[in-house]
This record gives structure tokens, C-alpha cells and sequence, in this order.
């Protein structure tokens, strides 16, 4: 009994997974659109115990500024890869510094400690 | 003449098919700055007093290990903490003491050893500046305690350890 559960803790905790987040130092791009400019990211999920991420724009004092993309919180499905562009209005382009992504849980997916994973990309 | 043209012919078209099969297929990559974190192990409350939850061993929990990954040296830093609240536990009337500490558990290249010692902390969170290039393990350790002489009412307990990597 005490080797079964034994074996058991240690296939529920031995699981490794990543979440990723490129480039290190995007670029901020014009848009197509006057006034805007985008910035492009990629991500690879390889956590199975996530599969959504929030998406968040800081200043250089971790003050949130303002931007557009299609989902804020985006599904992400177990060893998908994702590009997504977010979109800045032109007057706030010179404080963006931090582009992050989120790992949210799923409420049922957290074990008794959970590990909520936060990659920063950064803007020079 | 004719058988002879023949196998000429044979021959080049033989020639031909093994040019058309051996077409290059090629598998690119690129090899740049990125880090990932990697949620290694789960960690696992243990209760060893009724007032009390604990990852340590010694008090039957396991603590949460995170593997950070970085492919270029000095472009991040791990910033991990460990958790000050509970995101799921039955109703609790009194305050939890909360403490913790994070620690270099292993290391792929010996001068990450260094990390413990230069590690920043402040309130739970615990700073490192990964300026080696390779794979680094960080073990969260967390207690909670509840009021003085109180137990901890009967149900689940979840908390959050948090593991950020923030590009220089």
C-alpha cells in the first residue's frame, strides 16, 4: 500500500511543463492602421495543466497600459504554438516596456500548490 | 544500335529518379534568447499539527519545484514567490501566518551555484539573476499557520506559488 502511493505521488509530481514565451526583446512595428502600432509575440504551451494565458502590457513601473488583441486570455491547448500581435495606440508606444503572459488554472486543474508561470518579454 | 540506346536511355532515366529522390528536405532552427519555466513538480501540503500546513518533508509535503530554462546568458531574471494566501480552503475566521523560502534546488552548470548566495529577497518574493545560460531548479518551500491554539477547519487547501521570468 505504502509503495502504491509512493509510485502514485511521484507520477503526479514528476510531470514536467513549460510555458514560453518569445521574442526576449520585441519590436514595436507600425500597423496598418493610422495612429497604431503592433507588436508581434509568440507562444508555445507545454503545460498540461494550462491552457489558458492572460496577455498584459506594462510600463517600466509595472503600470498597465493600454492595448488591443484579439483575446486578452487566450486558449491555448497542451504543445500549441500561438502568434498574436498586440496593438498600441502611437502616444503610449514610448512606455511600454513589459509584454507579459499569464498562466490562468483552471480551479479543479491546481493541486494542493499549484505554480502560476508569468514570462515577461521587454520592449528597449 | 537500338539495344544499346536503350540502356543509355534506361540508365538516364534511372539517374534521373535517383536525382528527384534525394531532394533535400530541409529542418531549420534557430537557437535565441528565450526562457521558459518549466512547472517540474507539484507541491503537496502536509498537516503535521492541527494549526499547521507545511510543504516540508518533515512534515509530510512535498515542496513545488520550478525549472527555469534561459539559452542566452544575463538576458533574465527568476522572480518566485511563495504564497500569502489560500486560493481554495473552507471558511476561516482567523488570520494565517504565512512563511516561506525559496532556495536553488540544482543546476545544470557548476557557477549556478553562486545564485543562492546573491539571491534578493523581500516581503515572500525571492529574486535571481540568471547570468549563466542552462537550466536551474528552485524549490519553494511554504507554511501556513493558523491563530494561536486554533485548528485549521476540516477541507481543501489550495495556494499558488508564482514563477516569473522577466527579461533584463
Amino acid at each position: 500500500m505504502r509503495l502504491i502511493s509512493i509510485i502514485a505521488a511521484a507520477l503526479i509530481t514528476t510531470s514536467a511543463a513549460a510555458h514560453e514565451l518569445t521574442p526576449t526583446y520585441p519590436e514595436i512595428e507600425p500597423a496598418y492602421v493610422e495612429g497604431v502600432s503592433v507588436i508581434k509575440m509568440k507562444m508555445w504551451n507545454r503545460r498540461s495543466d494550462a491552457s489558458y494565458y492572460e496577455v498584459n502590457v506594462y510600463d517600466d513601473e509595472w503600470k498597465s497600459v493600454p492595448f488591443a488583441t484579439p483575446e486578452k486570455i487566450m486558449k491555448l491547448s497542451y504543445l500549441e504554438h500561438k502568434s498574436f500581435e498586440l496593438y498600441i495606440r502611437d502616444t503610449d508606444c514610448d512606455r511600454v516596456t513589459y509584454i507579459c503572459t499569464t498562466s490562468k488554472q483552471l480551479k479543479q486543474d491546481v493541486q494542493s500548490t499549484g505554480i502560476k508561470s508569468r514570462i515577461c518579454s521587454k520592449v528597449k | 544500335m537500338f539495344k544499346q540506346s536503350l540502356t543509355l536511355g534506361a540508365i538516364g532515366m534511372v539517374c534521373s529518379m535517383a536525382a528527384a529522390s534525394a531532394n533535400n528536405t530541409p529542418i531549420t532552427g534557430n537557437v535565441s534568447s528565450k526562457c521558459s519555466i518549466f512547472t517540474d513538480t507539484s507541491g503537496v501540503y502536509g498537516n503535521p499539527t492541527p494549526d499547521e500546513l507545511s510543504t516540508k518533508t518533515a512534515d509530510g509535503g512535498i515542496d513545488p519545484v520550478v525549472r527555469y530554462d534561459v539559452t542566452v546568458a544575463d538576458k533574465y531574471k527568476a522572480k518566485i514567490s511563495w504564497p500569502n494566501s489560500f486560493s481554495t480552503a473552507p471558511n476561516l475566521s482567523d488570520a494565517v501566518n504565512w512563511d516561506g523560502e525559496t532556495s536553488v534546488k540544482s543546476h545544470s552548470v557548476a557557477g549556478m551555484s553562486a545564485y543562492e548566495a546573491a539571491k534578493v529577497e523581500y516581503d515572500n518574493v525571492t529574486e535571481f539573476d540568471l547570468t549563466l545560460a542552462g537550466s536551474t531548479w528552485f524549490s519553494v518551500e511554504s507554511e501556513a499557520k493558523y491563530g494561536v491554539g486554533k485548528s485549521l477547519p476540516g477541507g481543501e487547501y489550495k495556494a499558488n506559488v508564482v514563477a516569473e521570468c522577466i527579461a533584463d
